[in-house]
């Protein structure tokens, strides 16, 4: 039987996650360009894309969740598929009763 | 920090169409992605190319994005009961030797054909791998819709299934047990198809349903794992190569994390085959997209002779379908998830 979460919907956290991606978002295209090229140096400067990208992973991953919960679009919970232990057969080898 | 200026041979300037082009694009490559496992990423190289980007930028900028999709969509989806980490980690690792010889493979053919003979391996490549595997997804994908919706194990994976190779490996979350022999070469595959035409996940998809026997919805949901790792691996390579353009990156991420959490949710609303049926769909539209790219390579080796407006039309043609495989991809997504709002809403009331 499918039904919806009926959880409150999450305005708070769009708003914060929202204002802090937008932020985030600002400062960085303030700078957009000196940052890239500081980035594009290669060698140890490798860390700077990998962790701006964790971040907004973070951030903005948070803010589109929590907006389309607001937004009335979330999951319908199935009945979760019945994961089967899968059955150990028994040894194949012909066993010598010695 | 030192205000450095941007090598105009590698970035580009941007404006607002650029931005705009780039943020829909993203949104709507997460969506694919976030539905199916896979997708956006053919037509986000070839996009950024068309703005001026580079090639190596363009699949550096492109990569750098794939991975944190991935991660947040395998994260949504993990939720809702889909992703079999065990087995998305196993692939991983040979997908990640499939990567490492799918360059080697591209890099041998440059040295001898040249970018052309390059472009053509890539386009044929899309041509086979799309024809051959989405035909054979389509036609599934049908069948599934005539029974019900209902999937069935396919008779190979059956078969492997019961063959006692060791070492024996448990899924119990995808429900089945089977040798490792027989995911290494579907995780190999996917790598060097990634390595080649960037989307490793239109044969590690359709490789987890018929020959390993996971359940469509728990395989293109696994993918995203695979396509975490890989992702995450090639964006260092790229980053310690300085190819990365940290802008492009973000502006895509910001359609795409919005995109692929949309389409992870849409997968709950719709029957299983649905996911079969909108891969197979964007497939077949790609394979005609890159068959139409294929003259312009054969001329540019000599191996055939036509006017530059007509190639000049192709390669137009080419790009629009190519647009056109994704946005009748989530047409089809959003679509199933509107009517199965409807039947949920029915259904209550």
């Amino acid at each position: 039987m499918a039904s919806s979460q009926t959880t409150s919907k999450p305005i708070g956290r769009t708003l914060v996650f929202g204002a802090l991606t937008a932020a985030f978002y600002t400062g960085f295209f303030a700078y957009g360009d000196a940052i890239a090229a500081q980035f594009a140096q290669g060698s140890f400067w490798a860390a700077g894309p990998i962790a701006t990208v964790f971040a907004v992973s973070y951030l903005h991953g948070e803010f589109a969740s929590n907006l389309w919960a607001t937004l009335g679009i979330s999951a319908i919970h199935k009945e979760t598929r019945k994961t089967a232990e899968a059955t150990k057969r028994p040894a194949q080898r012909p066993v010598l009763n010695a | 920090m030192d205000i450095l200026s941007l090598d105009p041979t590698k970035f580009i300037d941007l404006n607002a169409m650029a931005i705009t082009f780039l943020f829909l694009v993203g949104f709507i490559g997460g969506l694919v992605s976030g539905f199916i496992g896979s997708g956006g990423a053919f037509v986000l190289t070839p996009g950024m190319m068309s703005l001026g980007v580079p090639g190596t930028v363009a699949v550096a900028s492109n990569m750098c994005h794939k991975f944190p999709k991935a991660l947040v969509g395998a994260i949504k989806r993990y939720r809702y009961g889909q992703v079999d980490v065990k087995m998305g980690l196993i692939m991983a690792a040979s997908a990640g030797i499939g990567v490492q010889v799918g360059i080697k493979i591209q890099q041998i053919i440059l040295a001898m054909w040249g970018q052309a003979g390059s472009d053509l391996y890539v386009s044929l490549s899309f041509v086979f791998v799309l024809v051959f595997v989405g035909g054979y997804v389509m036609k599934d994908a049908i069948k599934c819709a005539r029974c019900g919706g209902e999937e069935e194990t396919t008779a190979l994976a059956k078969h492997l299934q019961k063959i006692e190779l060791w070492p024996m490996i448990d899924f119990p979350r995808s429900g089945l047990r089977i040798s490792l022999w027989f995911t290494l070469p579907v995780g190999f595959a996917t790598g060097i198809l990634a390595a080649t035409i960037a989307v490793g996940g239109f044969v590690g998809v359709p490789g987890m349903i018929y020959v390993m026997g996971v359940p469509g919805l728990m395989a293109s949901a696994t993918e995203l794992v695979i396509a975490f790792a890989m992702g995450l691996g090639g964006s260092i390579n790229w980053a310690l190569h300085g190819m990365v353009d940290i802008r492009l990156v973000l502006i895509i991420l910001g359609g795409s994390l919005l995109g692929v959490q949309l389409g992870a949710i849409g997968t709950t609303y719709v029957r299983p085959h649905m996911i079969k049926m909108v891969m197979a769909t964007i497939m077949l539209i790609v394979a005609v997209s890159r068959g139409l790219a294929l003259p312009t390579y054969l001329v540019k080796l000599g191996l055939m002779e036509l006017p530059d407006s007509t190639l000049g039309l192709l390669k137009n043609v080419s790009f629009a379908s190519m647009c056109l495989a994704l946005l009748v991809g989530s047409v089809i997504i959003l679509g199933s998830m509107w009517n199965g709002r409807k039947a949920q809403a029915g259904a209550a009331s």
